[in-house]
């Protein structure tokens, strides 16, 4: 009598819930049959001698590759680990609220704004030499090119990113430890061994393993320090190889390590999530009054790293402001990219969200004990939804561009509809897993809190979403979209195959210029895209938190 | 939506610039068509004769005009390349891209003995390390002696990849040193500062101060004393001599003007052509009894021209290539 009652109430709860699966699983579907058909166009299209032929240039690109992903992890990790204690522990001073924003939003940085900062300081007519010249009259010459700038550049990005996460683990350790730890009498190096690791650890390990992902594939900062062929990842070696050499096999040779290679790492770090949605501020405070010498160095951390993490922003402003906007401004080629970039930003984020709210509301049927949850494939279908939205993990953009482009080749269609559909997909799939890691929690719980109410008043699907879902995930979606946005609005990764004077973005146009050594012109392009993407990042949140 | 808009947009800019006269699209390097180079006044001339429009398209090097050509594939609206040189064109001619002149080249003023059915020449000039005489006082005379300079001592060259400069230097080095080739390039590697796509922005590089020598050629001073009326650029002469490179240009299989484009390309052997190369691409000119800039005159001149024929180029390129690419990586 009570099975069939259990199933008559599961049968009934499929039919509820197929109008929340159904779209979500179809997407979730067409994602891996599209990664399917990515593999299957590089994998058909290059003529067996992928295994027989690793010679020692690939074997050393892949060697750099790893080699420098490893030393930005640890760096950024140490940098990250160094800030958050500093952090941490001077929990009342004014603007700290602000600066943790700040160092937040690195993760929205275009690579290309951070890298034109990092070069105008560092680099050897950058403002460092200068003063340098001007004090000692000796420059320290160019040493940001090569492995020294390619690592800068990636602690830059990263280690804020991390400290952010970081911080939020130092921040939940209960009180009540830290008393013990004095009652004890540890050192700070006791404290941090016994009380603070053991917190660290896990968060630790998942934003050590994204950022390993992220510097193993990461493209415009070793384009663009890398200096040379010396310096090369495979991201850029698959670049070069189409765009100099036109040695398509060779790019897929190349494409294909890279890809076995991230998805192996993927599988490793399977733990691994993404956790953007704890970057925001809390005020959960350490209640505790450090020495004076402690007090000191951590003041100087934070200092240190702040001036680190603005100068280069404040040297895009300056100069920046010099430029002539009269003339720039009206150049064809900028307001073309402009339009271009705008466009894409636009229609990828509104892509981004639908998809992302699409999968969360697919997820949290398998997820929710009150939905299907117990029922045997739930687990299994759960996971793929959750695979096909951090697809981007596993297949970085070059391989990805790659395809598209053999794609392009084969057919017939024009170069811009191939270019906008590449680079549209990019951008959607770079920007799901941080879309997902905040929408899905979010979602979770208004169909935990909402669900009996919503059924018990026989709500519709509309009705629903507009009274009970809308409303509490509202500044979600804002800062998704925001996300998206600015990935998209900032990106320099697959457009490096498909840019040219026809079909131009913000980034390429800002690369073109660079490489063209005209400098003034990029400052100025360089601080409207710095503009755009604070602005955006900023102000776009807050038209969602007003009400309707 | 933005993928109709955008299409819109680009029909708008097609009708607005689409008159009777039919346009010549030649893809080339960026100071060929640049407003200082030789590019306006080009256009301008042969419009003139021609009644239609040239319109130059400048990538950052030549290779990188013939990669683009090759990534449009079929779609490419480019009637011509120019500024590939004739180390590379055999590459560019098996990709069966390009179409026969049917000029008679015979009587063009080379260097070095090159004849082609499908490239055919328009300037030349030799590859020198180019220094500021104010700046650096111990100038190197060979190969040894670059390899030797002070720890501190930086050159810009250009990847071998994308430049016909960076691909001539390669051959350069690869004719003074046959196998040691690679053992040399290790010894150069530490005073390489940057490599680049382009002569244009290894040339920008060194202008700005940021390196001791640049490849380039050893007509590259003529612009300083000309346009600037400076003498302080110089070319290193080298005991070893000195690679060449002939420019050459060919008219694309694809083009749907190719009777005009095999006009231009006789265009390049005339006196209006010959008379504008030398002040504004800074290289010789092909045509016999051109006249030349007496800034030249204090040129050093090579006697004999370095080249290897294409055909070597094309078999060793990539063998050339990887070995370089080995040998400076770090």
């Amino acid at each position: 009598m009570v099975g069939s009652h259990s199933e008559v109430t599961m049968l009934k709860g499929l039919l509820r819930f197929k109008s929340a699966v159904l779209p979500g699983t179809f997407i979730s579907l067409s994602l891996l049959g599209f990664a399917f058909i990515l593999f299957y166009t590089l994998y058909t299209s290059q003529n067996g001698s992928l295994f027989t032929a690793l010679d020692s240039r690939i074997y050393g690109l892949l060697k750099f590759t790893l080699y420098q992903a490893f030393l930005s992890t640890v760096l950024s990790l140490f940098v990250g680990v160094l800030l958050a204690w500093a952090l941490a522990h001077q929990s009342h001073f004014r603007g700290r609220g602000l600066l943790v924003a700040l160092f937040s939003s690195s993760l929205v940085l275009p690579t290309l704004i951070v890298v034109f900062g990092l070069i105008g300081i560092f680099g050897r007519s950058g403002y460092l030499n200068q003063i340098s010249m001007f004090l000692f009259d000796t420059s320290f010459g160019s040493y940001l090119y090569g492995l020294g700038g390619i690592l800068l550049a990636h602690v830059y990005l990263n280690a804020s990113f991390a400290s952010r996460a970081l911080l939020h683990s130092f921040e939940s350790i209960p009180k009540e430890k830290y008393k013990l730890a004095k009652s004890l009498n540890f050192s700070v190096f006791e404290r941090f061994l016994y009380v603070e690791y053991p917190a660290l650890k896990s968060t630790l390990l998942s934003i050590g393993s994204t950022i390993f992902l992220l510097c193993f594939t990461s493209f415009a900062v070793v384009l663009l320090l890398g200096g040379s062929p010396s310096y090369n990842t495979l991201e850029v070696a698959i670049y070069e190889a189409v765009k100099l050499d036109f040695d398509i096999g060779m790019a897929l040779k190349l494409a294909l390590i890279q890809l076995s290679i991230s998805a192996v790492l993927v599988v490793l770090s399977s733990g691994f999530r993404i956790n953007v949605s704890n970057l925001k501020t809390s005020d959960a405070l350490i209640l505790w009054k450090e020495s004076t010498v402690l007090g000191l160095i951590q003041w100087f951390i934070i200092g240190l790293f702040t001036l680190f993490f603005v100068l280069p922003l404040v040297v895009i402003l300056l100069d920046g402001i010099g430029a002539d906007f009269g003339r720039i401004l009206r150049e064809p080629l900028f307001i073309k990219s402009f339009i271009t970039s705008i466009s894409l930003a636009t229609v990828s984020s509104i892509l981004t969200v639908i998809i992302a709210v699409l999968l969360s509301n697919a997820r949290r049927n398998f997820t929710l004990p009150t939905r299907l949850a117990s029922k045997p494939f739930s687990k299994l279908l759960d996971g793929i939804i959750a695979f096909s939205g951090n697809l981007y993990l596993a297949i970085p953009s070059l391989v990805l561009g790659l395809g598209f482009f053999l794609m392009y080749q084969n057919s017939d269609a024009s170069e811009l509809l191939w270019s906008t559909a590449a680079l549209l997909t990019a951008n959607v799939l770079m920007s799901l897993p941080f879309a997902l890691s905040v929408l899905t929690p979010a979602m979770h719980k208004t169909a935990q809190r909402y669900d009996k109410l919503a059924f018990s008043l026989g709500l519709s699907k509309i009705q629903r979403w507009f009274y009970v879902e809308y409303p509490y995930i509202k500044s979600s979606l804002g800062y998704v979209f925001a996300l998206a946005f600015c990935f998209s609005l900032g990106d320099l990764g697959i457009i490096a195959l498909f840019g040219s004077d026809e079909f131009s973005t913000l980034p390429w146009y800002l690369y073109q210029l660079m490489g063209s050594y005209r400098t003034t012109d990029a400052a100025g392009v360089a601080l409207v895209l710095l503009f755009l993407v604070l602005g955006v990042f900023i102000l776009l949140p807050k038209l969602f938190k007003e009400k309707l | 939506m933005p993928v109709k808009i955008m299409t819109l947009l680009w029909f708008l800019t097609i009708s607005l610039f689409a008159t009777d006269k039919p346009t010549l699209t030649i893809y080339t390097y960026d100071a060929f068509a640049a407003s200082w180079g030789p590019g306006p006044k080009i256009k301008q001339a042969f419009e003139k004769e021609h009644n239609c429009n040239v319109k130059f398209v400048g990538l950052s090097s030549s290779i990188g005009a013939l990669r683009k050509i090759q990534l449009e594939g079929k779609r490419t609206k480019a009637d011509i390349l120019l500024g590939l040189d004739t180390s590379i064109a055999q590459v560019a001619k098996t990709t069966g891209l390009f179409i026969p002149h049917e000029l008679n080249t015979s009587k063009l003023d080379l260097p070095a003995p090159y004849s082609d059915d499908t490239f055919t020449p328009f300037d030349y000039s030799f590859f020198a390390f180019v220094y500021d005489e104010n700046k650096l006082k111990k100038v190197p005379d060979s190969f040894e002696a670059l390899a030797s300079m002070p720890k501190e001592f930086k050159i810009v060259i250009q990847d071998p990849r994308s430049s016909t400069a960076g691909l001539g230097l390669l051959l350069w080095v690869k004719s003074v040193y046959g196998d040691k080739a690679g053992q040399y390039w290790k010894r150069l590697a530490p005073h390489i500062l940057t490599i680049t796509k382009g002569w244009s922005e290894a040339y920008g590089l060194f202008l700005k101060g940021e390196a001791d020598m640049v490849l380039s050629y050893t007509t590259s001073p003529a612009y300083h004393m000309v346009e600037e009326n400076r003498s302080n650029i110089k070319a290193a002469s080298f005991k070893e001599g000195h690679y060449g490179q002939i420019e050459v240009a060919a008219v694309l299989k694809s083009s749907t003007k190719k009777a005009l484009a095999k006009e231009f390309l006789a265009f390049m052997h005339t006196k209006i052509f010959a008379d504008i190369i030398p002040t504004a691409n800074w290289a010789y000119p092909v045509v016999k009894g051109a006249k030349l800039h007496k800034a030249f005159e204090s040129l050093h001149r090579p006697k004999q021209m370095t080249l290897m024929d294409g055909a070597t180029v094309e078999s060793q390129r990539k063998a050339i290539v990887d070995e370089w690419l080995e040998a400076i990586a770090k």
